[in-house]
Order: structure tokens, then C-alpha cells, then sequence
């Protein structure tokens, strides 16, 4: 077979091959204002409940619940349109990547509980509001950041398999 | 583990990154893999029918609402060829001296 083509030829497709496969990894799925979106309705939902008043919480669990279901329906349509291959990742890479999102959104929680109790302490009015503005802006940061970490080590992985 | 295998269907440029694409994928959107590729409508149809035709792609058809919507994938007999295809490149780069990349293990799920 390898007097068919020319090795120049053979390392050509190979490119390709990697190309195409770092393209699908890397295919955005999330549009930027995804994560601010998210972060607002959180904000939102957060000030109707420290409001205390009972309508206004209900109001605000419904925007945010309708709200959620309209930013995640272009997110979800894209991931749809081409799941990646899961074997191009070795399942511990997956294993890790899930403790890295797990860890990152114990430490999201972990900023806007710890900003919320001090700000109580402090005597602020609405520290969850507050707290959870806090939190969304690093959401709105830091989640782009992982899904760029999590296609970094998916091509990382699926160059290295053999 | 699959043993290398050139083949002239899959190695066409245009049809090897259709192929490549479709391999690090479980299901593609007839849109996404047209502006991927970069192909027109009708070019892109004809060679997915090529691939079809061989038995390398399967082809849904489906309704969103009222709009239709095409997907294809890689059978497992496309994906076997792929990986095939993809370790006779490394062989004949590797019998040239050259570094490789490593082959997809695109097999892995069907």
C-alpha cells in the first residue's frame, strides 16, 4: 500500500485528520453571552428571594426557570448538532475533567456562601444578592475558561492515544 | 487491533475530512458538517451518497417541527476503515522516517 502515495501525501492527510478532529473538539457550543445570561437570571433569582415578600419569589423562580429553559435551548441545539466522540478521551481524563468542573463549582458555591455569611456579619443589606453577584461574575469568567481547559485536554488526550 | 489498510474511497481529500469529521463525532448535522468541510449543499450530498453507497455512512432524516433536518455518522464499518485508512498513512509516513500523529480511536463506539 505505501507505493500508492507519496509520504508528504500520507503526512498531508494525517494533518487533515488532526485538523478535522481539533475542530469538532473545539466547536463552540456555548455563545458568549451564555454565561452572563445565566449569571443575571441568578442575581435575579437571588434578590427576589431575599426580597422575602412571597409573590415576588414565585415571580422570580418563574422568570428564572423559563429563563433558564430559553438561554439553554440554543447551548443544547448546538451540542446536538455534534456530540464529540467520547473515545477520543481515555476515560481518567474524563474522570478528571468531572473533578475539575466538580471542584470548580464547589468553589463558586464555596465564594458566594463565604462572601454572603460575611457581608450578613457585616451588617450589609441583601449580602445574598450581593454575594451571588459576586459569584456570577466569576461564572461569567471562569466558565468559558473551562470549556477552553476542557477541549485543551480533549485534543491533548486524542493526539497522545495510540 | 486493526491491521493498516489504504483506501482510495476515504483518502479523496474532500471525502477524508467529510470521513475525519464524522469520525470524532457520534452524530453530525447535515449544516454543521457543510460549513465544516466547507462544502455546497449538493456537494456535500454527493458525497455523503458515496460514502453512503459503500456502506461507510448512515444517513437520519428527521423533523424539527416543520423543518426538516439531515444527520449522518460513521457505521461501523466506516469507523473500522477510518482507523484502517489512518494506520496505513502512519505506516507509510513512519517507512519514511517522519513523526506521526496518533490514529483516532474512533472505533471505540460505534
Amino acid at each position: 500500500m505505501s507505493d500508492r502515495i507519496e509520504p508528504e501525501d500520507a503526512a498531508r492527510a494525517l494533518g487533515e485528520i488532526e485538523r478535522q478532529r481539533e475542530q469538532v473538539i473545539r466547536r463552540r457550543v456555548f455563545p458568549g453571552w451564555f454565561w452572563w445570561a445565566q449569571g443575571v437570571l441568578t442575581v435575579g433569582l437571588t434578590a427576589c428571594i431575599e426580597s422575602g415578600r412571597g409573590v415576588v419569589v414565585w415571580i422570580g423562580l418563574a422568570l428564572f426557570v423559563v429563563g433558564s429553559i430559553l438561554i439553554n435551548l440554543p447551548v443544547s441545539r448546538a451540542a446536538r448538532a455534534a456530540p464529540v466522540n467520547r473515545a477520543l478521551a481515555a476515560p481518567a481524563n474524563a474522570r478528571w475533567v468531572v473533578a475539575v468542573l466538580v471542584g470548580s463549582i464547589a468553589a463558586l458555591l464555596g465564594v458566594a456562601i463565604g462572601t454572603a455569611l460575611g457581608l450578613h456579619a457585616a451588617g450589609v443589606s441583601y449580602p445574598g444578592t450581593i454575594a451571588s453577584v459576586v459569584a456570577s461574575v466569576l461564572f461569567a469568567i471562569g466558565g468559558p475558561m473551562l470549556v477552553r481547559y476542557e477541549a485543551a485536554v480533549l485534543v491533548r488526550r486524542s493526539r497522545s492515544r495510540g | 487491533m486493526s491491521t493498516p489498510r489504504f483506501d482510495e474511497l476515504i483518502h479523496a481529500p474532500t471525502r477524508l475530512s467529510l470521513v475525519a469529521f464524522l469520525a470524532a463525532t457520534t452524530w453530525a448535522d447535515f449544516s454543521v458538517l457543510r460549513d465544516s468541510v466547507g462544502l455546497s449543499d449538493s456537494a456535500l450530498s454527493k458525497q455523503l451518497t458515496t460514502l453512503q453507497d459503500a456502506g461507510y455512512v448512515e444517513i437520519r432524516k428527521a423533523f424539527v417541527g416543520k423543518r426538516p433536518r439531515t444527520s449522518a455518522r460513521l457505521t461501523g464499518e466506516g469507523r473500522t476503515a477510518f482507523d484502517r485508512h489512518v494506520l496505513a498513512l502512519q505506516e507509510i509516513v513512519a517507512a519514511a522516517g517522519r513523526s506521526v500523529v496518533a490514529p483516532g480511536p474512533s472505533s471505540e463506539h460505534g
